[in-house]
C-alpha cells in the first residue's frame, strides 16, 4: 500500500537558518499522524508547505512532499491547486475566525463547493446530508445561520463538515479542538475519527496534547525546534517514550490516575527561530537533562529501534534518559487551623439590560448561583468547569472585583462582603490573585522590578529593590531580569512576574485563575511545581480556577466542580476523581483521555452533539 | 527598539522640523533683524518680493497696501497662530482627557453622560459654533482660544474614551487596585501612560486645526485687533488687491498650510511610531 502523502528530508529556510530540519513521515491511507510539540516547535509550518502559503522570507530548500505521484514543492501555485482542490482540506484551530462571520453557514459551504465546481442546484441537497454527518442537530435551520449563532463546537462541526465533503484523501488538522471546552473536544474527536476510518482519508492531526494525541493517532510524529526527535507507533510512543525530550514531555503532563508523581519540568523555554543559527548540534541539547558537550556540537543521526519507532538521539543520552525516573509525590499534610476565607451563599446576578424603551438588550445571567466554600491555611482547593461555568466570577467576587448580589465572604472573623476602606484592607492583605493572562495582566510599561513590588507602591515603604531580588528568588526567575519590560520576557517568566507579584504583600491565601492554561506543558510544569514549593516554603493556600483536571489532581486536595454557576459537587480530590457523585462530574472525567494508550477513548458509543449546543 | 530610535521616522523629522522652524521664528521674532511690522511706508506700497520684477531688495517678500513689510508680518503672524495653537490645543486636552478618563474608567452615568454630550456636540457645525460663542464673547484672542477649546475638547474625548475603555478591561488595572491603588492612583498610574501616546498624537492635529480656525475667524476680524498681525488679517487686507499682487495673499496662505501640513505629518508620524498595534504591522515575521 502506498502512502498517501510522503515527505522526505524535508527542510524549509528562513534567510540561510533551517526552521524545520530533514522532516520525514509518511500518512497512509486512513492512518492519522500526530504531529506533537509544543509552541514554536513548526508543527503547523507543515501544513503551510502542503497548501503552499508558507510567510515571506521562509522556503522549502531540500527534500520532497509527495502527493499523488508528483512532488508538491516543485509544483507552480496554479497546478499546486489543481492538484490539490478538494483532495486535501485543512480543519483550523479557530472555528469562528475561519468562518466569515457575515455569511450563512449555508452560503459559505456552498461558496467552497462552487469552488469545487459542484453546481449550484446539486449543493442544497449536499450541505444538508454533509451536515446531517457531522451530527448537527436540524441542518436545514443550521444553513441559515450565521456563526456567530452557534457554539465554538458547532462551528467546528462545519469545518469538519466541509473538509470531509469531497471526499478527500489528506485532512491537515491543526490544533482543531484547542479552542474548545473538553467535553466538546471528544465529541469533535471521536467525529474525525469516525470520518477517517469510514473513508480511506489519511490524517494529519496537529496538537500540542500527547496525551490526546496517542488516543487519535495511529503513529505519532515528536517535533522540537523545527525537528524530528522521535517518531513511532503511538501506543510506543505513549507508553514507553525513549528521547529525553518525550520522556519530559510525558513527564511534564499530570496523572489521572494510579499514584501521582512529582513533575519534571524543563529549564527554560523552547529557543526561538533567531537562535536556531548558533545551533549546529541537536537543538534540545541546552535544556536536555543528560546531554553532553558533543550534543551541542553535530546534530544525532536518526536512530531506528524496530516497529518504525524512530529518535533521533545518542545512544549514551538513551541510556541516561531511561535512568532519571520520576518521584512519587509526598502526602499532601491535612490542612488545619482556622479557615482564611469563608463564602457562605456567594451569588452574583449580571441584571438585565434594557434599551430606551425598556426593551431587552441583554436578559442578565445568574454567574454565580449560592456558593459555599471554606478554605484553610496551606490548603489548596480547585475549582473546574467548562467555560461559563462561572469560576473566573467566582474568582473576581472573592477578590472584591465584582460586587457580590447575595451572600457573604469572610476572611478570617472580618466580613468583608461590604466595600469599606478597612475590609479593603484587610481583603488585600490576606488574599491576591495571579491572572490567567499575563500579557494583559503586566503592565508594558512597568519593569519587572516595578511590576512585582506594585503592592509596595500605594503603602510607600522604602526598600523595594531590596524586596523584588526576595521575591524574584521565591519565584525562580534570575536577578538580572530586574530592569527587564514584560515584553523581553518568556511566558514563563511573565508567570512567574505575575505570581511573585501576587506574593508581594505576603499574602495567606492565592486565587489563581487558569493561570498555566497558556503555557506550553514543559513550562506549565514548572509554574506547578513552583506552587507547590510556595506552599511547603511559605505555607500559603490557593484557590485555582481551573478547566484542566489534570492539574488539580495534581495540585490540590479538595475540589469543587461548578457548572452553570452552581457548584455541583464539592470533595476531597481523590474521592470526586475516583468516585464522582454528580452525573456533569463524570461527564468531565470521562472527557479526558485516559494515560494509558491502550485504553479506548473516545468511548465508542460518544454521539452527542448536545453537549456542545449554545 | 529604543523610543528615540522609532522617533526618527521621516514624518516626524518633516513635520517636526517644519514646526520647530515656526516656533523658533515666533519665539525670536523680536530679536530677529526684521522691519517693524506695524511701520508703514506708503511710498512703497504693493511690492512684490525681493526677486519677482519691481522688487525691492529692501523688502525681501515685499509690503501690503500700507506698505508694511509682509516678511515681518508673516513672523509676527506665527506669534498669533502658534499662541492660539497652543494654548487651544492644550486646554482641549486637558478637558477632553480629563472627561475621557472619568467617563472610560467608571463607566455608568459618568459615561452617559460625557458619551451623550459629545454626540450633542460633535452634531453642531464646529466653525459655526466657533463663531456664535465668539459673537457672545466678542472678538479676541483669548476668546478665540476658548471658543476653541469649547469646541474641540470632543475630539480628545470621544477617542481617549474609547481607548480607555479597552484599556480598563486589562488584568493590570485589576492587578493595580489589588496593590492597594486607589482610584485616583490607578488611573494616573496605569491609565493614563497607556493613553499617552494617543493623546500626543491628538494633540499635535489639533494644534493644525486651532491655526486653520484661528485664521478664519481674524480672516472675518473675530480674533486679534486688526494692528495686530495675524496671517488671517494679512490675507483679508490683501484679498482687495488680488489681481495687482497675488503675492499678498499668497505667501500668509503658504504660511498656514505648511504649518498645518506639518502639524499633520508629525501627528501621523507620532500615531505610527507610538501606537503598538499599527508597530506591530511593521514586524518581522513569527
Amino acid at each position: 500500500m502506498t502512502a498517501t502523502l510522503q515527505i522526505r528530508n524535508l527542510t524549509v529556510s528562513l534567510r540561510g537558518t533551517d526552521v524545520l530540519r530533514d522532516l520525514s513521515f509518511d500518512v497512509g491511507p486512513g492512518k492519522v499522524v500526530g504531529l506533537v510539540g509544543e509552541s514554536g516547535a513548526g508543527k503547523s509550518m507543515i501544513g503551510r508547505v502542503l497548501a503552499g502559503a508558507l510567510p515571506d522570507g521562509f522556503a522549502v530548500t531540500r527534500g520532497t512532499a509527495t502527493f499523488a505521484g508528483q512532488d508538491l514543492t516543485a509544483l507552480p501555485p496554479a497546478a499546486r491547486r489543481a492538484l490539490l482542490g478538494g483532495r486535501v482540506t485543512f480543519i483550523p484551530q479557530e472555528p469562528l475566525t475561519a468562518l466569515n462571520p457575515l455569511l450563512t453557514i449555508g452560503d459559505q459551504f456552498s461558496e467552497y463547493l462552487g469552488r469545487l465546481s459542484i453546481p449550484r442546484a446539486a449543493r442544497r441537497d449536499i450541505i444538508l446530508s454533509a451536515l446531517e454527518q457531522v451530527d448537527l442537530p436540524n441542518p436545514a435551520q443550521m444553513i441559515a445561520r450565521y456563526p456567530f449563532q452557534l457554539s465554538g463546537g458547532q462551528n467546528q462541526r462545519v469545518l469538519i463538515a466541509m473538509a470531509f465533503v469531497s471526499d478527500p484523501a489528506l485532512v491537515v488538522a491543526d490544533e482543531p479542538t484547542t479552542a474548545l471546552d473538553v467535553s466538546t473536544q471528544m465529541s469533535v474527536v471521536s467525529l474525525i475519527r469516525r470520518f477517517n476510518r469510514d473513508s480511506s482519508t489519511g490524517l494529519i492531526f496537529i496538537t500540542h496534547d500527547l496525551r490526546l494525541a496517542a488516543h487519535v493517532c495511529d503513529e505519532i510524529v515528536v517535533l522540537y525546534a523545527g525537528e524530528v526527535v522521535e517518531r513511532g507507533p503511538s501506543s510506543r510512543v505513549m507508553a514507553s517514550p525513549r528521547h529525553p525530550y518525550t520522556r519530559s514531555l510525558r513527564g511534564s503532563i499530570p496523572e489521572m490516575s494510579g499514584p501521582l508523581h512529582r513533575l519534571i519540568p524543563l529549564a527554560d523555554s523552547m529557543p526561538g527561530i533567531g537562535a536556531f543559527a548558533a545551533m549546529p548540534g541537536c537543538r534540545f541539547a541546552g535544556r536536555c537533562p543528560v546531554a553532553d558537550p558533543t550534543c551541542a556540537a553535530r546534530p544525532p543521526a536518526p536512530m531506528e529501534l524496530g516497529e518504525g519507532h524512530m529518535v533521533r538521539c545518542t545512544p549514551a543520552c538513551l541510556e541516561g534518559a531511561a535512568a532519571l525516573t520520576p518521584e512519587p509525590l509526598p502526602p499532601v499534610p491535612e490542612p488545619n487551623g482556622a479557615p482564611i476565607l469563608r463564602i457562605e451563599g456567594l451569588s452574583k446576578r449580571f441584571a438585565p439590560r434594557r434599551g430606551l424603551w425598556g426593551q431587552v438588550r441583554d436578559p442578565g445571567v445568574l454567574a454565580v448561583d449560592a456558593a459555599d466554600l471554606v478554605v484553610r491555611p496551606g490548603e489548596f482547593v480547585g475549582v473546574v468547569g467548562e467555560s461559563g461555568s462561572g469560576k473566573s466570577t467566582l474568582a473576581r467576587l472573592i477578590m472584591g472585583l465584582e460586587t457580590p448580589s447575595a451572600g457573604r465572604i469572610l476572611v478570617g472573623d472580618t466580613d468583608v462582603t461590604q466595600a469599606s476602606r478597612a475590609a479593603r484592607d484587610t481583603r488585600l492583605q490576606t488574599l491576591q490573585m495571579i491572572f490567567q493572562d499575563p500579557q494583559s495582566a503586566l503592565n508594558p510599561r512597568r519593569s519587572v522590578e516595578r511590576l512585582i513590588t506594585q503592592g509596595l507602591e500605594a503603602s510607600g515603604a522604602p526598600d523595594r529593590p531590596a524586596r523584588a531580588r526576595a521575591l524574584m528568588k521565591d519565584t525562580g526567575l534570575s536577578a538580572d531580569l530586574a530592569r527587564r519590560f514584560p515584553s523581553e520576557l518568556s511566558g514563563g517568566q511573565k508567570q512567574r512576574v505575575n505570581i511573585a507579584r501576587a506574593l508581594c504583600v505576603v499574602p495567606r491565601l492565592l486565587v489563581a485563575d487558569e493561570i498555566v492554561s497558556g503555557l506550553d506543558v514543559s513550562v506549565q510544569a514548572q509554574i506547578l511545581n513552583l506552587l507547590m514549593r510556595l506552599r511547603d516554603d511559605l505555607g500559603i493556600a490557593l484557590v485555582l480556577i481551573s478547566h484542566d483536571l489534570g492539574v488539580v489532581r495534581y495540585l490540590c486536595s479538595r475540589v469543587c466542580v461548578m457548572q452553570n454557576g452552581k457548584i455541583v459537587e464539592q470533595g476531597g480530590v481523590s474521592d470526586v476523581f475516583s468516585n464522582p457523585q454528580h452525573a456533569y462530574t463524570r461527564a468531565l472525567l470521562a472527557a479526558i483521555p485516559p494515560d494509558d494508550a491502550a485504553d479506548t477513548w473516545p468511548p465508542a458509543t460518544t454521539k452527542d452533539p448536545a453537549h456542545d449546543a449554545a | 527598539m529604543s523610543v528615540i530610535h522609532r522617533l526618527m521616522h521621516p514624518r516626524i523629522i518633516i513635520g517636526g522640523g517644519i514646526v520647530a522652524l515656526f516656533a523658533l521664528a515666533a519665539l525670536l521674532a523680536p530679536v530677529l533683524p526684521l522691519r517693524d511690522p506695524a511701520s508703514q511706508a506708503l511710498l512703497y506700497s504693493l511690492l512684490p518680493p525681493a526677486w519677482a520684477p519691481g522688487g525691492n531688495p529692501a523688502y525681501l517678500l515685499g509690503t501690503d497696501s500700507l506698505g508694511r513689510d509682509v516678511l515681518a508680518h508673516l513672523v509676527y503672524g506665527a506669534r498669533t497662530a502658534l499662541y492660539v495653537a497652543v494654548l487651544a490645543a492644550t486646554g482641549a486636552m486637558l478637558l477632553g482627557t480629563t472627561l475621557a478618563l472619568l467617563a472610560g474608567y467608571f463607566g455608568g452615568w459618568i459615561d452617559w453622560l460625557v458619551a451623550r454630550a459629545v454626540d450633542t456636540w460633535m452634531s453642531f457645525p464646529p466653525v459655526v459654533l466657533a463663531l456664535i460663542l465668539l459673537v457672545g464673547f466678542g472678538a479676541g484672542i483669548n476668546n478665540v482660544v476658548l471658543a476653541i477649546i469649547i469646541v474641540d475638547w470632543t475630539r480628545f474625548a470621544r477617542v481617549i474614551r474609547s481607548e480607555v475603555i479597552v484599556i480598563r478591561r486589562r488584568d493590570y488595572i485589576a492587578a493595580a487596585r489589588l496593590s492597594g491603588f486607589s482610584h485616583l492612583r490607578t488611573l494616573v498610574s496605569e491609565v493614563l501612560p497607556a493613553t499617552l501616546p494617543l493623546i500626543l498624537t491628538l494633540f499635535s492635529l489639533e494644534m493644525g486645526i486651532a491655526v486653520i480656525v484661528e485664521a478664519t475667524l481674524s480672516f472675518v476680524g473675530l480674533s486679534v485687533e486688526s494692528n495686530v498681525p495675524a496671517w488671517g488679517v494679512m490675507i483679508a487686507d490683501a484679498r482687495v488687491y488680488i489681481y495687482q499682487t497675488p503675492w499678498g495673499v499668497m505667501l500668509p496662505v503658504l504660511a498656514i498650510f505648511s504649518l498645518v501640513l506639518a502639524f499633520n505629518l508629525l501627528g501621523d508620524g507620532l500615531r505610527a511610531a507610538l501606537d503598538p498595534k499599527l508597530r506591530q504591522r511593521g514586524g518581522v515575521a513569527p
